[in-house]
Parts: structure tokens; C-alpha cells; sequence
């Protein structure tokens, strides 16, 4: 079979590439991990480039062989996951570095916002990336372990003196990563949160939802009935992403928790309600993350969905127990 | 004139109230929280992966803890998503119930632990945040969902573990 490189280019918003990629006789398969089928953008690059399509939610495909990885993600987890594991990644959604692993979202190995039109032949005698090898953090142990070699004729106090600047140099480190992983994650969010509350506060608007929603959130059983249909295996899937709606809605509820429209007791309840579909739409990433088998991906998603419908509501039920006694 | 003024003075109105809610956010939860997590951080690192990896592979051969203390030390020290890549020290046949077991923790470790998955830190501060509104301590909703969290993700590992196994044996899968 003859393979053909492909350029891949970012789409409106999006961000990386373009990517100049070809594929081979081991790395030939486009992987779909968006839900719901094989998206229009993996069936695109597989007609150009000549490889299969793979979709990654029904099967799992060993790294090696990846040639793209195609996910639709909103910026948490999957986005990050591909990249790290050194494979190409398209992601539909228009999203940059973000989440916890963006410091391996490189414009090389990853690129977003990518439309049917932005997939396209390379020009004849465009020069082909090569995937990279995987990050297996080997670079910063080698360095490690000759600073431990250089150390051995030093006296007591050069080896305190090492230690301690050992130790500073994490407590350093740890705050470096800290503070990025607030201006990558916490801030942004914090940012959107505001400005729903602003709004919703604001405007009126959360009056009528309150009214609207609160004898569904105002009681035990109304939580059951939210945490049920979280659960409905067609449903969890779709309200998992970044675990946006659970965010949202808690944002939501603990208004109406100050404001004493819910009573404060169904606070853990609550918190186990708007939860779930926690992780439903990313049961095949995750399971690959634990180098999961195919047969195991193919057992393991409708396993975790239909395993929800009953441990979600008996959460809730935990939660309310749980917190006899408080408040 | 005056019709078009007040359109204007309540659409700013709307975003002078978030960008007080954003204040309240900034000075309110950020400093504690990042010193928090920089301890915490310092702690995954003094301490180390590896030594980590160890002890945890001990937490797999039982149903009781394979399904509370491995996912927790995974959470805590990896964080999400690379918590899930403790499956590989698992049987296939109890991979999907770990990765339930795991996932269903990302939150429930926020109240004490919000490193673990500070991405997706609102859903537990968006309830308790409430609770402070109403000028009630939040720390014992915090222990409390911790511990709760791991009596749900035991039930939830040995539900989905059954799950696994009756369809891995109606497949035919060993």
C-alpha cells in the first residue's frame, strides 16, 4: 500500500502546526477518540494519506502504530495525553496549551482547530516531520544521577550543602509548577466562573432558573433524579468533558446554598449528584493510559457506563449518610 | 439618550458584578491555595515516584484496598489524568474497575488535596463556596466527601468489577 504525506493546518482559533506528516507500514492508523463514531476530519486524513481509521472509544491501538491521533477535546485531558506519548494529535477544538500536561502540547507534534478543508496532500518535496520519541523524563535523571557521581570526594558539609540545595530546588520547582498550573488551569476558570455568576446575579436570570430547578435540587429525591439521569449510559459521555457542566452546575448550586434556597445538609449529596458521568468520556483514553488491551477498552466502556447507573445514584444516597450529623 | 445610557450602565452592571466575583476568587481562594499546593508538590517530589510505585503495587492484591488506597496514592501522587496509568500494575480483567474506581476520586479529594485535579477544582468550590457563604466551616464537608468519595469508589471498583467479569466471560476472555 502506498502511503502519501499530508499537511495538516490549523483551523479558525485553532493553534500549533501545520504538520507535514507521512505515514509508514507501522504507524497507519488515524484514531478517532471523539465519541459518537469516526468524525469526518480522521476519514479525511486516512483518504489522503492512505491509512485506516480506528475508532478509539471501541478499540485501542498500540502507540507505536498511531499515525494521527484525532480527539475533540475542551482542553483538560486528552488534548495533553497523545502529545506526551510523543504521537501526532489533531484536536477539532480550537484550544492552545492548556490542562495539566501542556507543557507537551508543542506546535511540532500538535495542532487545533482542524476543519475537513485545513487537511490536505503535501506539496510534492515538503519535508516530512518524524514522530518523536515518547517523554520518558530519561534527560533530567541522567542529569541526576552525575551530580550524585561528581559528589563523592566532597566532605560532610559539601554533601549538606548539595542536599540542602537539592531540597530548595524542589520546594523551587514545586512552586514553579504550581503557579503554572494556576494561570493554566485554575485562573481561566476562575475567570468564566465569574463572569456566569456576574450575569446570572446580575440579570435576574438566576431568580427564574432558582424557581425553576429547585424543587428538583431542593431535595433527596430530587438529587436522586439528577444523579440518574448524569448516569444514563447515552447521556455520560457528552456531560463529561473537563467535567464542565458538573463545574457549573456546583457553581450554581452553592448560590443557592448561600442564598438558603437548598439547605446546606444536601451540600454532599449534591456533590456526588452533579457527578456521575465523572470520567465517561474519557474511559478508552484512560484505560490505554494503563496500557489496557483492545479486548479490555472494548469490555471495559459500556462496563464503566452501565456500572454508573447504579453506583451513581447509590453516591448520592452514601453522601446524604454521610453527612448526618453535619450542619 | 437617557434609555441608551442605562442599557449601557446595566451591561457593564452585569460585568462589574463578576469582575467582583473574580476579586472575591483571586484573594479569597488563590493564596492559600497555592501555598497549599506548592507543599504538596514539594512533598510528591521530595518523596518520589518510584518509592511510590512500590508501595502501591502492595495495595493491588486485595478487593479492599485495590479499590481505596491504590486509586487514592494514585491521585495524590500522579494527579489526573496520569493517576490512570497505575492500571498497568493491574490484570487486565480489573483495569476498567480501577480506572472507574480512580476517576471517580478526581473530585472527591479536592476539599483536602486540590492539586490532584486543579482543573476542575469548581465542582467542589462551586457547592462549598455556598457553605461559606453561609458563614458555616466547610472543613468537615471537605473530610467528609473525602471519605465518602472512597466508600463510593470501592462500591463503584467492585460493581464494575463483576460487570467486567460477566462480560468478559460471556466474550469468552480470559
Amino acid at each position: 500500500m502506498a502511503y502519501n504525506a499530508i499537511r495538516l493546518e490549523k483551523g479558525k482559533g485553532g493553534w500549533g502546526g501545520p504538520l507535514v506528516i507521512k505515514p509508514d507500514d507501522v504507524r497507519n492508523k488515524v484514531v478517532s477518540v471523539t465519541g459518537g463514531g469516526i468524525d469526518p476530519v480522521s476519514m479525511k486524513i486516512a483518504e489522503l494519506s492512505g491509512c485506516t481509521t480506528v475508532d478509539g472509544f471501541a478499540t485501542s491501538v498500540p502507540d507505536e502504530q498511531i499515525f494521527v491521533a484525532v480527539v475533540d477535546c475542551g482542553g483538560t485531558a486528552r488534548c495533553g495525553v497523545y502529545p506526551k506519548k510523543g504521537v501526532f494529535t489533531v484536536n477539532l477544538t480550537p484550544v492552545g496549551q492548556s490542562g495539566p500536561l501542556a507543557q507537551y502540547i508543542k506546535e511540532d507534534i500538535y495542532v487545533s482547530g482542524v476543519k475537513v478543508e485545513n487537511v490536505t496532500l503535501a506539496e510534492a518535496g515538503a519535508t516530512v516531520a518524524q514522530a518523536a520519541a515518547a517523554d520518558t523524563g530519561s534527560a533530567p535523571k541522567a542529569a541526576a544521577s552525575q551530580s550524585t557521581q561528581s559528589s563523592g570526594k566532597f566532605g560532610f558539609i559539601t554533601k549538606l550543602g548539595k542536599a540542602t540545595g537539592a531540597v530548595i530546588g524542589k520546594f523551587y520547582a514545586a512552586g514553579k509548577m504550581t503557579i503554572n498550573m494556576v494561570i493554566n488551569n485554575i485562573l481561566p476558570f476562575m475567570a468564566f466562573v465569574a463572569m456566569l455568576i456576574g450575569i446570572i446575579s446580575q440579570s435576574g436570570l438566576g431568580n427564574i432558573i432558582a424557581k425553576a430547578i429547585a424543587p428538583v435540587s431542593g431535595t433527596l429525591p430530587g438529587l436522586l433524579v439528577v444523579s440518574v439521569i448524569c448516569a444514563l449510559p447515552i447521556l455520560s459521555p457528552i456531560l463529561g468533558p473537563g467535567a464542565v457542566i458538573a463545574q457549573v452546575v456546583g457553581v450554581f448550586l452553592g448560590l443557592e446554598i448561600g442564598k438558603g434556597n437548598i439547605p446546606p445538609a444536601l451540600a454532599l449529596p449534591a456533590l456526588f449528584a452533579i457527578d456521575p458521568q465523572v470520567g465517561c468520556d474519557f474511559v478508552p483514553v484512560g484505560l490505554s493510559l494503563g496500557d489496557a488491551t483492545a479486548e479490555t477498552v472494548e469490555i471495559g466502556v459500556p462496563a464503566v457506563l452501565f456500572s454508573r447507573l447504579i453506583t451513581g445514584p447509590l453516591s448520592v444516597v452514601i453522601g446524604w449518610v454521610f453527612s448526618i450529623g453535619l450542619f | 439618550m437617557d434609555f441608551l445610557a442605562n442599557v449601557a450602565a446595566g451591561f457593564i452592571g452585569l460585568f462589574n458584578a463578576g469582575g467582583a466575583t473574580f476579586m472575591g476568587l483571586v484573594t479569597g481562594i488563590l493564596p492559600t491555595l497555592i501555598v497549599l499546593i506548592t507543599f504538596v508538590n514539594s512533598i510528591i517530589m521530595i518523596i518520589g515516584e518510584d518509592k511510590v510505585e512500590g508501595f502501591a503495587k502492595k495495595m493491588t492484591g486485595n478487593i479492599i484496598t485495590r479499590y481505596t488506597v491504590f486509586p487514592f496514592l494514585a491521585m495524590f501522587f500522579l494527579t489526573n489524568p496520569m493517576a490512570y496509568t497505575f492500571g498497568k500494575f493491574l490484570e487486565e480483567k480489573y483495569k476498567p474497575a480501577f480506572y472507574d474506581s480512580a476517576v471517580s476520586f478526581a473530585h472527591p479529594i479536592l476539599g483536602l488535596f486540590p492539586h490532584a485535579n486543579a482543573g476542575e477544582l469548581f465542582v467542589w468550590l462551586g457547592i462549598s463556596s455556598g457553605i461559606t457563604t453561609l458563614g458555616l466551616p466547610i472543613s468537615g464537608l471537605a473530610v467528609r466527601y473525602l471519605l465518602a468519595g472512597l466508600v463510593v469508589i470501592l462500591i463503584r471498583g467492585i460493581v464494575t468489577e463483576k460487570i467486567t467479569f460477566i462480560m468478559m466471560g460471556r466474550k469468552g476472555v480470559n
